[in-house]
């Protein structure tokens, strides 16, 4: 039977996992055909659209810049009512998977931090080493190349000095691509004040073209505004990807939402269907098909695809597709200091403390990642100074002094995949007709214990070692848009969506890779280790269409 | 631009000046009087800064006008709500106590890699 395909591979989504693997199986000589809900946008758009926000906008409301198609609405967070308009959220924490992801060609990659831990061999050893969680179904050995090869991909910056690495005991196989990138003022004296107490504020490994240009974009010259945007394209966002997959050959539809995956005769995947801007339905077929629409997009896909084949959905004869939702459940802190700390020289994050992320009391309470924030904090000494109801050179006194002298620190906590942190499909239906994401989120007493018993101390040494005079803690845990394991991966198809190549287990010809595969959220963030997955399905898939 | 020039002792832009004074005069009708008498208790002090004169403004709408206009000059909006027109972002005054330090966020002064984790001191104002 002559089969006329629309590519070798389709892939749904264009963030950095869908992008990754469409370059390299065009590589490999395959024909590719991306998906994207949303649409293609210029840089300089989103520039503009950011220097436009009210400043109550420009800081912390990191999709404002983004406003959304009406065929792919994503988290909007102007007012109240506005937040609750897509993502329905219940269960005590709620407010914990508030997840800001941006479904425009790029991805979340827009305003992400750029952040790129490894995670550690322990990290994947949970349910062995402390009786907790789940084991990856390979070790850190195996996933070591493909995060060497996600660093040289997409342009990593890091210490070439080993007591500066992460994992301490992790083998590296090659230097980072570029060297790290400087710390700025309040950076060196918070690593300082953090070492007194043990705390070891590492550079981090980053997204950022350090000193030099790297794959064709420019190096980081401190604008501070890595979320929302970088304005120069420094910082790695998959929306650089986009002209080079065209380059190609590599076919790119814009707003076109998939919204159900077709089954044929041995429950191989057939065919995508998605619905222009006109609400009019197309159908897309290839030999492979790849969905990498992110950690809720994807198992809300496989969820509304149910059919007689799958009636509990695409890929979802374990019941675990939308089950074991993670991210890393934060807390920030505010202080008020004695003496300046000053943010705002350099990227908005740049080093982390995760020293506090390893230990044997991972077998009764989380690790958790902490750090300050280094975006420029004037707009807020500005607004604080103004409240005051100062004039002349005590307002420009105190702004600078309530800029400088203040802070923001941050704890992530890695919680436990449970089965009942779940996605399902909502009653609620979108501008297309399609059911929005409802999501249950409880951090869980692991996450709770840690932060009465570890974490929140700590946080309150730490201020004390910084001179706080005043520490201010958020009310409620807080999302940190790191969507993990909603497409939890394992070898056993009872208790697992995908196998350790992220192809699914009740479909050969279906991938589903990214944060959503990931068995243990860990306390860091998430993309590079997605990034790696995304490697290691590119490898098994073009050696799967190559070999038949 | 006489009253922000007294309220605001800094370099003001006056194209934003008079785009701001049109918005606030739509929110407020009462504008224009207000300036007014804000402008006859400066000169009733011979005011050449805000210090001269700001003690002198009675609490009440007087003084919240003034508080207002000193606000926008510094946060580049009018209220800073959603859908708020604004005015000025690089130009606006809230940056610029600290411009030798922090940087306006998509207006990087630096080139690759160009700074440093060494800070003036507090005591240092930037003039602007």
């Amino acid at each position: 039977m002559v089969r006329d395909f629309s590519a070798d591979v389709v892939v749904v989504g264009t963030g950095v996992v869908g992008c990754l693997i469409a370059q390299q199986s065009l590589d490999a000589g395959l024909s590719v055909l991306m998906l994207e809900a949303g649409p293609r946008v210029d840089r300089w758009r989103i520039v503009e659209n950011f220097r436009n926000l009210p400043p109550s906008l420009r800081l912390f409301h990191w999709n404002a810049p983004y406003p959304p198609k009406p065929w792919a609405p994503h988290l909007e967070t102007r007012t109240t009512k506005e937040q609750e308009q897509y993502l329905q959220l219940e269960g005590p924490n709620a407010r914990a998977y508030l997840q800001g992801y941006v479904r425009y060609a790029g991805g979340a990659t827009w305003h992400w931090a750029g952040i790129c831990w490894r995670i550690t061999p322990e990290d994947m050893r949970l349910k062995s080493l402390y009786g907790v969680g789940r084991d990856w179904p390979f070790n850190h050995d195996t996933i070591e190349p493909y995060y060497t090869r996600a660093e040289y991909a997409i342009g990593i910056s890091g210490p070439s000095d080993p007591t500066l690495q992460w994992p301490t005991n992790g083998k590296r196989s090659r230097p980072y691509p570029m060297g790290p990138i400087p710390f700025g003022p309040g950076e060196h004296r918070f690593t300082e004040a953090a070492a007194r107490i043990r705390m070891i504020n590492l550079p981090a490994p980053q997204a950022r073209n350090s000193g030099v240009a790297y794959d064709g974009r420019p190096a980081c010259c401190g604008n501070n505004n890595c979320f929302p945007v970088c304005p120069i394209a420094a910082k790695y966002d998959a929306a650089t990807a986009l002209p080079k997959i065209e380059a190609k050959g590599g076919k790119i539809l814009a707003n076109a939402v998939v919204y159900r995956v077709e089954t044929g005769e041995k429950n191989s995947i057939e065919a995508v269907h998605y619905f222009d801007p006109d609400r009019r339905s197309h159908r897309v077929t290839a030999r492979l098909f790849v969905i990498a629409c992110n950690g809720i997009e994807t198992p809300k896909l496989l969820l509304l695809s149910k059919d007689e084949r799958n009636p509990n959905g695409v890929a979802n004869s374990s019941d675990q597709v939308g089950r074991n939702m993670m991210d890393q459940p934060k807390l920030t802190a505010e202080l008020e200091l004695r003496e300046p700390l000053w943010t705002g020289v350099g990227p908005v994050q740049s080093s982390s403390i995760l020293n506090t992320t390893q230990g044997e009391f991972r077998s009764r309470h989380a690790g958790a990642m902490f750090r300050m924030e280094n975006f420029a904090r004037s707009p807020l000494g500005a607004a604080a100074a103004l409240k005051k109801g100062l004039v002349g050179k005590a307002l420009d006194a105190e702004i600078r002094r309530l800029s400088a002298c203040t802070a923001r620190l941050t704890v992530e906590h890695e919680i436990l995949p449970s089965a009942n942190n779940r996605l399902t499909l909502s009653g609620q239906k979108d501008w297309l007709g399609i059911n929005k994401p409802s999501i249950y989120y409880d951090v869980g007493d692991y996450v709770r214990q840690s932060a009465r018993e570890y974490t929140v101390p700590r946080l309150q040494q730490l201020a004390a070692e910084l001179g706080a005079t005043k520490f201010q803690l958020s009310p409620q845990f807080l999302n940190s848009d790191h969507i993990m394991g909603g497409c939890i991966m394992g070898t056993e198809p009872a208790t697992a969506v995908v196998d350790p190549d992220c192809r699914a287990h009740d479909h050969p010809n279906l991938f589903l890779p990214g944060g959503g595969a990931m068995p243990s959220a860990t306390a860091s963030n998430s993309t590079l280790t997605m990034t790696a997955l995304a490697l290691k399905a590119a490898d098994a898939m073009t050696n799967q269409l190559r070999h038949g | 631009m006489e009253i922000s020039r007294l309220l605001v002792s800094h370099r003001l832009n006056e194209e934003v000046g008079r785009r701001m004074s049109v918005a606030m005069a739509k929110l407020n009708p009462s504008l224009a009087q207000q300036i007014d008498g804000l402008l006859s208790i400066a000169r009733g002090k011979n005011a050449r800064v805000v210090e001269d004169f700001f003690d002198d403004v009675p609490d009440g709408p007087l003084k919240e006008t003034a508080l207002a206009i000193i606000s926008a000059w510094y946060l580049g909006v009018i209220t800073d709500a959603p859908d708020a027109e604004v005015f000025a972002y690089e130009y606006a005054l809230m940056y610029q106590p600290t411009r030798d330090v922090m940087t306006i966020p998509s207006y990087a002064i630096s080139g690759p890699n160009g700074w440093t984790d060494q800070a003036p001191p507090l005591s240092d104002m930037p003039e602007f």
